[in-house]
């Protein structure tokens, strides 16, 4: 199988009926995201991100290495989606296909573009040697709105993320191990999210967070990334149906709430892992990393 | 094997088990006792599932516990890091929704937690090359947690779907010019850079695939189980090293054997002899089917922890726990 | 290949009605069954369609230095399968390395540098040097082997398509083995620097560094002039299957034992004015690797006679009653056969595979390096020995050949 199988007319027809009689298929009002689970690995920097079924790991990785010779004060960082069949039967094991780079595409632009993790505090040593942050996402079953869980899972990692700290002692770098120095929280900068919005009947039903099937049945899309103070870093409406401008204005203030929401979700999360982390004692957090 | 037989089987391997529920931590409440308890659903939450399967069998293991890495927490009482460093993996089924079949897989000793799903059987339309017209073509995709895939996991992936190519019945109807897609995720534990031994990993990938595939009811001629082995410089033999014991092993070796006690598969590599690869089997298959034991002091007490300690005694209660779950409605209103 | 071998298989069984070639094109699994069970009323040996013995290898040949342009090269050829390996060295300044400057904190984990610190002269095979070869060849990562199947080495290569998953596994076994043989030594790709007698400059650095780093720096205080390592030797070793007719791995190997016999490395030093490793011209200062050993490669393929076994949904009997069967039968039809070095026909026709690398000691003691058995379940602990004693006796046979080219 390499696409989906497509909506049937019925489905179609269905969802969209429902969705001029502003109901839609789980009883979600327009504005409202499914629930969002998010809970953590032993690792730090490992998340396992569940909104509806839709249901994705991050894994956030540090290693030393060589900053690029142009930028000696900068880290690296990158943001590595793979998409596999595990996520769902019509992505085909190592091949590229559209979704992936599509979403590799708004992470980027949301996240790393946007300097939300400021790479400058990953330098270690000018031009010698820096931190490279690596994020992987996994998606591990896909029912609808890739981008905004992605997201919202890489962004999680980021803040949960603890690197090891790293000292430099004339020119030689001692990297410490996580159970001889407390771990390094990265440096965030701001915290963006993307929303995405789906438009139906040509834009009279705008709706966030669309399942599958609502997204086959849409029309067009529009997606905002927008962080906690109401700037936006990224905004793309680039195929479907036209959308109104005026509409547009109102829903990058639906957007702004969500991210909101959200951003309260994650921190209510990270606080109850850190808690929970703090109750089980350092000897029982370094015994998980023991390994790496 | 005749059919009485086959449900003596049976009996005798869910009473046993059942007397490990007794020392086992996992849950208090005998297999037994559970068929016919009408007014108990079955509460036990997955996170409960951390079953402790004390390898007290294996005198290599307990004489080796101590070279292994020293637990930091001095405070706790001695028995109690004691149960922890030998708690044994843990699984679910059919955690994705998305796939056909899928497992989790946690080995506690390499630290290595495994996402699979399968799918099939499947169409694949851009491999139609590879299709074949007679069988099911098997594909097996490892995806490493926090690097990019290597040359390491084209090679695991070779090891894997040559096994599984064997086993898996492709012929069944529904199957030939199809696809049996496998899917590995690792999800916990460190990456394995360039060059480095996949084996360690390698038991953790075979398991998951197994319990993936059955999730998916794939049809199979048999069941396995795996193990890895580790011979330490001065000739011991650790069963279920550590990652560290496994770096400092002068061999490592992996070994599957078929429910029927068949030698699937064997991958060793280091500096050995033929009589220690003996040994390192023997002890392999009793890890793995807990049987054959050359110390035997009591059939009853020996194949009690046999079943329930072995690898293959795992995979079959994590089988039939997820079956209990699943049918539970029909249990309870039995 | 099969036409000419099977031509006395053909004259022997005058009913066949088609030419010996299309009948191992049409029924080849049941050629080559009716070429390895010949009818008991002729007292023919059981044979292989290519005329070889179950347990024959096929001619090999070896050939080192035809490459002008590497550091040392190779050719094998195993039978119809040919192999060329160059090894190609290259100098990685340790500045260049990013994980030169970084030492870890935690004791079991050193920094590459902290590793040639306490390094001796002397080469022993204790745990520590064996630790530290570990630091430099697969940490730095220089031995890099990388193989490919060149186009129209078999006819399923076409041009322009990426490496295939057998090309990627097969450059990860050879690297394997490369690693957990310790083939190379560590100590044959480091480049030295003495430095003729510290400045004063130099001196106060050198001791502060020794007084900050007490996890590091393990080095003998009495010592003056440490040496220390500026550069290293990273070999490519790049191999290409020619000609791919079956058992590629074998050759591979076999091409790379050889390219790294006949590697010559020139003499390197650190030359302090210019600040960089010079090499030196003269093929009287370059000096060859010392490897450990002569690992051999050995590869099997089982042919089984009931090609069905396997799929269909019968019920497999159990290990011990096929074993108990396979006893029974002993003297009369065997059911499947052990074929070394099986070539591309037929490993079309197996499905179940082992591979022994092994070497022996200066006693002659059998030392198995790598063992591996994928695919199948009829090969057990009694095959494996078999299989191990057959690998000892193509080791000296692959000796001699080694030693001779």
């Amino acid at each position: 199988m390499s696409k989906e199988a497509p909506l049937s007319i019925a489905e179609r027809e269905f969802i969209l009926e429902a969705l001029r009689q502003d109901s839609r298929l789980d009883g979600r009002t327009p504005d409202q995201f499914r629930p969002l689970k998010i809970s953590f690995g032993d690792e730090y920097g490992h998340v396992n991100l569940e909104l509806g079924n839709t249901s994705i790991i991050v894994r956030i990785s540090a290693e030393v290495t060589k900053p690029r010779d142009e930028r000696p004060f900068d880290g690296l960082f990158n943001i590595n989606l793979e998409l596999s069949a595990m996520g769902s039967p019509a992505w085909e094991n190592g091949r590229p296909n559209d979704v992936e780079s599509y979403v590799t595409h708004v992470l980027d632009s949301v996240i790393r573009h946007s300097n939300a993790l400021d790479t400058e505090s990953l330098c270690i040593l000018k031009g010698v040697s820096c931190w490279s942050i690596r994020a992987d996402v996994h998606v591990v079953a896909y029912d609808g709105n890739l981008t905004d869980a992605a997201c919202i899972a890489v962004m999680t990692g980021l803040q949960h993320f603890r690197r090891p700290d790293a000292v430099v002692r004339d020119g030689q770098v001692v990297v410490y191990g996580v159970e001889e120095r407390v771990p390094v929280a990265l440096n965030i900068t701001h915290k963006p999210l993307s929303v995405t919005f789906f438009a139906f009947n040509e834009s009279k039903n705008i709706i966030v967070d669309a399942t599958l099937k609502e997204e086959q049945a849409s029309e067009g899309e529009l997606v905002i990334g927008i962080n906690n103070g109401g700037e936006m870093c990224f905004m793309n409406k680039f195929s479907g149906a036209t959308i109104n401008a005026r509409e547009i204005v109102t829903r990058t203030s639906v957007a702004l709430e969500k991210v909101k929401d959200l951003n309260a979700q994650i921190d209510r999360a990270m606080q109850a892992d850190l808690a929970l982390r703090a109750k089980r004692g350092m000897a029982e957090e370094s015994r998980a990393e023991n390994d790496r | 094997m005749s059919e009485e037989a086959k449900l003596s089987h049976t009996l005798v391997v869910s009473d046993l088990s059942a007397k490990q529920r007794m020392w086992g931590p996992r849950s208090t409440k005998n297999r037994e006792s559970f068929f016919h308890d009408a007014a108990g659903p079955y509460a036990s939450p997955s996170s409960l599932r951390t079953t402790s399967k004390t390898d007290t069998r294996s005198p290599s293991r307990q004489s080796n516990s101590g070279q292994r890495k020293p637990t930091t927490w001095l405070s706790f009482p001695l028995e109690f890091s004691f149960s922890t460093t030998m708690v044994g993996p843990t699984a679910s089924l059919s955690n994705l929704s998305r796939a056909d079949g899928s497992a989790s897989f946690k080995c506690p000793t390499t630290g290595y937690k495994i996402l699979g799903s399968v799918n099939a059987p499947v169409e694949l339309p851009g491999r139609r090359d590879a299709l074949k017209p007679e069988e099911a073509t098997v594909e097996v995709f490892i995806k490493p947690g926090n690097t990019t895939a290597g040359v390491g996991e084209r090679y695991a992936e070779g090891i894997i779907r040559t096994m599984l190519q064997k086993l898996i019945l492709g012929r069944e109807r529904g199957f030939p010019r199809r696809g049996v897609v496998i899917t590995l995720a690792i999800v916990g534990g460190g990456a394995i850079a360039r060059g480095d031994s996949y084996l360690t990993l390698l038991p953790s990938l075979l398991h998951t695939s197994l319990l993936a595939l059955l999730s998916g009811a794939v049809p199979m001629s048999m069941t396995y189980s795996a193990a890895l082995m580790a011979v330490s410089k001065s000739n011991v033999i650790v069963s279920n090293p550590t990652l560290v014991e496994a770096k400092a092993a002068s061999s490592l070796h992996v070994l599957a054997f078929s429910s029927k006690g068949h030698l699937l598969l064997n991958e060793s590599q280091g500096r050995f002899d033929f009589d220690t690869w003996k040994t390192v089997q023997q002890r392999a298959h009793a890890l793995c089917r807990g049987v054959e034991l050359p110390e035997v002091d009591g059939d009853i007490a020996m194949e009690a922890q046999g079943d329930s300690g072995t690898a293959e005694g795992f995979v079959r209660e994590t089988v039939e726990d997820h079956l209990c779950r699943d049918y539970a409605w029909k249990i309870n209103t039995e | 290949m099969a036409t000419s071998a099977a031509a006395p298989a053909s004259s022997s069984r005058p009913a066949l009605s088609l030419p010996p070639s299309q009948f191992a094109r049409l029924q080849p699994h049941a050629y080559l069954l009716a070429h390895l069970s010949p009818p008991s009323t002729n007292n023919q040996p059981s044979i292989r369609a290519n005329g070889r013995a179950p347990t024959q290898f096929r001619v090999t040949s070896a050939n080192a230095g035809s490459l002008t342009h590497t550091n040392g090269s190779a050719v094998v050829r195993i039978g119809d399968t040919a192999a060329v390996c160059g090894v190609r060295a290259e100098l990685l300044h340790t500045e260049d390395i990013a994980s030169w400057s970084v030492s870890q904190a935690t004791s079991s984990n050193k920094s590459p540098r902290s590793a040639d610190q306490t390094e001796e002269l002397g080469e022993q095979d204790d745990n520590e040097t064996i630790e530290r070869e570990r630091a430099h060849i697969e940490d730095l990562n220089l031995l890099v082997p990388n193989l490919s199947l060149s186009t129209g080495c078999a006819p399923g290569f076409i041009p322009g398509s990426a490496p295939s998953s057998l090309a990627q596994s097969l450059s990860h076994q050879i690297l394997s083995l490369l690693h957990s043989t310790r083939l190379v030594r560590a100590d044959d790709l480091r480049i030295w620097y003495q430095p003729p007698s510290m400045g004063p400059e130099e001196l106060e650095r050198h001791n502060d560094e020794e007084q900050m780093d007490v996890d590091t720096a393990q080095n003998d205080p009495v010592e003056e002039s440490p040496r220390e390592i500026k550069a290293f030797w990273v070999l490519y070793i790049d191999i290409m299957i020619i000609s791919l007719a079956g058992n590629a791995f074998d050759a591979a190997w076999a091409a790379v034992l050889a390219a790294l016999r006949d590697t010559k490395l020139p003499k390197a030093w650190w030359d302090v004015d210019n600040e960089t490793v010079v090499c030196s011209d003269s093929i009287s200062d370059a000096r060859k690797l010392s490897l450990r050993g002569l690992p051999v490669a050995s590869s099997f393929a089982v042919f089984e006679a009931d090609a069905a076994a396997g799929w269909r949904a019968a019920v497999i009997p159990e290990a011990a009653e096929m074993k108990a069967q396979r006893l029974a039968r002993k003297g009369g039809v065997s059911e499947r056969w052990l074929l070394a070095d099986p070539d591309g026909y037929e490993e079309g026709l197996t499905q179940e595979r082992a591979c022994v690398v092994v070497d022996k000691d200066t006693d002659g003691k059998v030392i198995i390096l790598k063992m591996e058995k994928n695919g199948g379940w009829t090969i057990d602990t009694e095959d494996l020995q078999q299989l191990v004693d057959l690998s000892s006796q193509r080791w000296e046979e692959m000796k001699r050949i080694l030693d001779e080219c």
